[in-house]
């Protein structure tokens, strides 16, 4: 068994010290870069008097951004928010088209073309008892 | 002729051969005048650029539109960045068609790649600064794009936008990176590239017994060429920022705009033609990392090229590099054609 001279333990220490030190102070500026300030993110969007949105009405809700449709169902609203990478959907024949990579939906949501893999979410909406439209974005 | 400092970065004598244009395309030291001119026309802006979402867009038209000469210092920066890719590329395939890049090099050939990886995210973070309406859609794919790596995705999207949503928070993040926490590793590696030349014997030339031909010029004639360079450059960028200016759009505030057809700037129209075909994090992510892997360990994977070799365009012993290294460059050509 080889035994460890003093000189040798204590460059090993040294070495051992400083690379521990080093990895902390990495692993806090990592963090430090990491924040990400309390969302302002809306988990709700109040779209005001449900009678602005008459039957049969399809209306672009651009700041969530989603389709609020209202049909004989009642109100529905579709994400426009591309499952692929996130662009924002275009209303095109037989229903949307991404701007960024060419997938395409049909009215329903559902994928007619890649590279998309999901369809397009299908958010909660409500008429609240004041009569205001709300859209859950985030359900 | 007494030598002046700039006399003095030079070694006395290099070989005449390898000295030639036809030899280093000048590509090396066009990239070192071009990140120089990057600097100086980077710092003028930076006395009119506000980071500031609501600002920002409205920043860059006043540096285009109403400050002084702001056009040009604009545009000489724009086409600068532009060519530091197209010239950093150059130098890429000249060390390797002319197997430049074996020991003692492969280091240096490191350094190298960190430079040209740099370079790109530079000129990335650089488009994203306009914060017009053209930039959200790359902005978005390309951080979302850092979402899909399983472990680390999140915190990398985290330490890129720095908030939720890229087109209202990323903007001081992508700011800091490009003015600050890309541009000194630049510096730094910039600095210890060029020093590896020296230390590693110079620009690669066969042994002395090997060589067909000894002659050598002295520093005065390399840095009188360089000079030359340098005014033929710098020329060709002024042409180049008088006759085609840089993109500019509306400003982007509150919601994106939406458009028929988004594109990514130039030099990730390729990433983006890769994208269109299928699982982002496959064709976004590792696709891309394996034709970088691919580039990186050439001097490492193949068989080092004979010394008789080192220093010649096209030799035979490192066949093998060539050809990878042109599959690839082939590849993200055509790509980036067939994107449109
Ligand atoms: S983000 Fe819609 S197709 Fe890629």
């Amino acid at each position: 068994m080889s035994t460890l001279n003093r000189r040798d333990f204590l460059k090993l220490l040294t070495g051992g010290l400083l690379t521990l030190s080093g990895m902390l102070g990495l692993g806090a500026i990592l963090r430090f870069l990491s924040y990400t300030p309390e969302t302002v993110r809306r988990s709700q969007f109040d779209l005001g008097p449900a009678d602005r949105y008459p039957l049969g009405s399809r209306t672009l809700i651009a700041s969530i951004p989603a389709l609020l449709i209202h049909d004989e169902t009642g109100f529905r609203a579709l994400s426009l928010v591309c499952t692929h990478l996130g662009c924002t959907v275009e209303t095109a024949e037989g229903g949307f088209a991404c701007p960024c990579h060419g997938s395409r939906f049909d009215p329903s949501g559902q994928v007619t073309r890649g590279p998309a893999g999901a369809p397009l979410a299908w958010l909660r909406v409500e008429v609240n008892e004041a009569g205001n439209v709300i859209i859950y974005p985030e359900e | 002729m007494r030598p002046n400092f700039f006399h003095h970065l030079h070694p006395p004598t290099i070989p005449a051969e390898q000295a030639r244009w036809r030899h280093t395309l000048g590509a090396g030291g066009t990239a070192v005048f071009l990140v120089l001119v990057l600097l100086v026309t980077g710092i003028l802006e930076m006395f009119y650029y506000v980071p500031n979402p609501q600002e920002a867009a409205l920043s860059v038209q006043r540096i285009t539109y109403h400050v002084p000469y702001g056009w040009l210092i604009r545009n000489l920066h724009y086409w600068a960045a532009q060519l530091l890719l197209i010239f950093a590329s150059l130098h890429l395939l000249r060390v390797v068609f002319t197997a430049a890049y074996g020991p003692p090099r492969r280091f240096n050939y490191l350094l190298g790649m960190g430079l040209f990886v740099l370079a790109f995210l530079l000129d990335f973070t650089g488009y994203i600064l306009r914060w017009d309406v053209e930039v959200c859609w790359p902005l978005v794919t390309g951080t979302n794009l850092l979402k899909t790596i399983p472990l680390i995705g999140d915190f990398l999207f985290r330490l890129a936008v720095g908030g939720e949503n890229a087109c209202e928070s990323a903007l001081l993040r992508f700011y800091t990176w490009h003015i600050f926490a890309l541009t000194l590793p630049v510096v730094i590696l910039g600095v210890w590239h060029a020093f590896r030349v020296r230390r590693d014997g110079g620009i690669a030339v066969p042994p002395p017994a090997l060589r067909p031909n000894p002659e050598r010029i002295s520093r005065f004639e390399l840095v009188r060429r360089e000079v030359q360079a340098m005014l033929i450059v710098g020329a060709a960028l002024v042409v180049l920022s008088v006759l085609f200016p840089a993109p500019i759009a509306p400003a982007m505030i509150g919601q994106p705009v939406l458009t028929e057809e988004a594109r990514a700037p130039w030099f990730f129209l390729w990433v983006q033609q890769l994208l269109k075909w299928g699982d982002p994090f496959v064709f976004g992510v590792l696709i891309p990392f394996a034709i970088l892997l691919a580039l990186i360990l050439i001097p490492y994977i193949f068989p080092p090229p004979a010394p008789q070799d080192v220093g010649r365009w096209f030799p035979p012993s490192n066949r093998l590099a060539q050809v990878v290294i042109t599959l690839i460059a082939v590849f993200i050509l055509v790509l980036t054609l067939v994107n449109r």
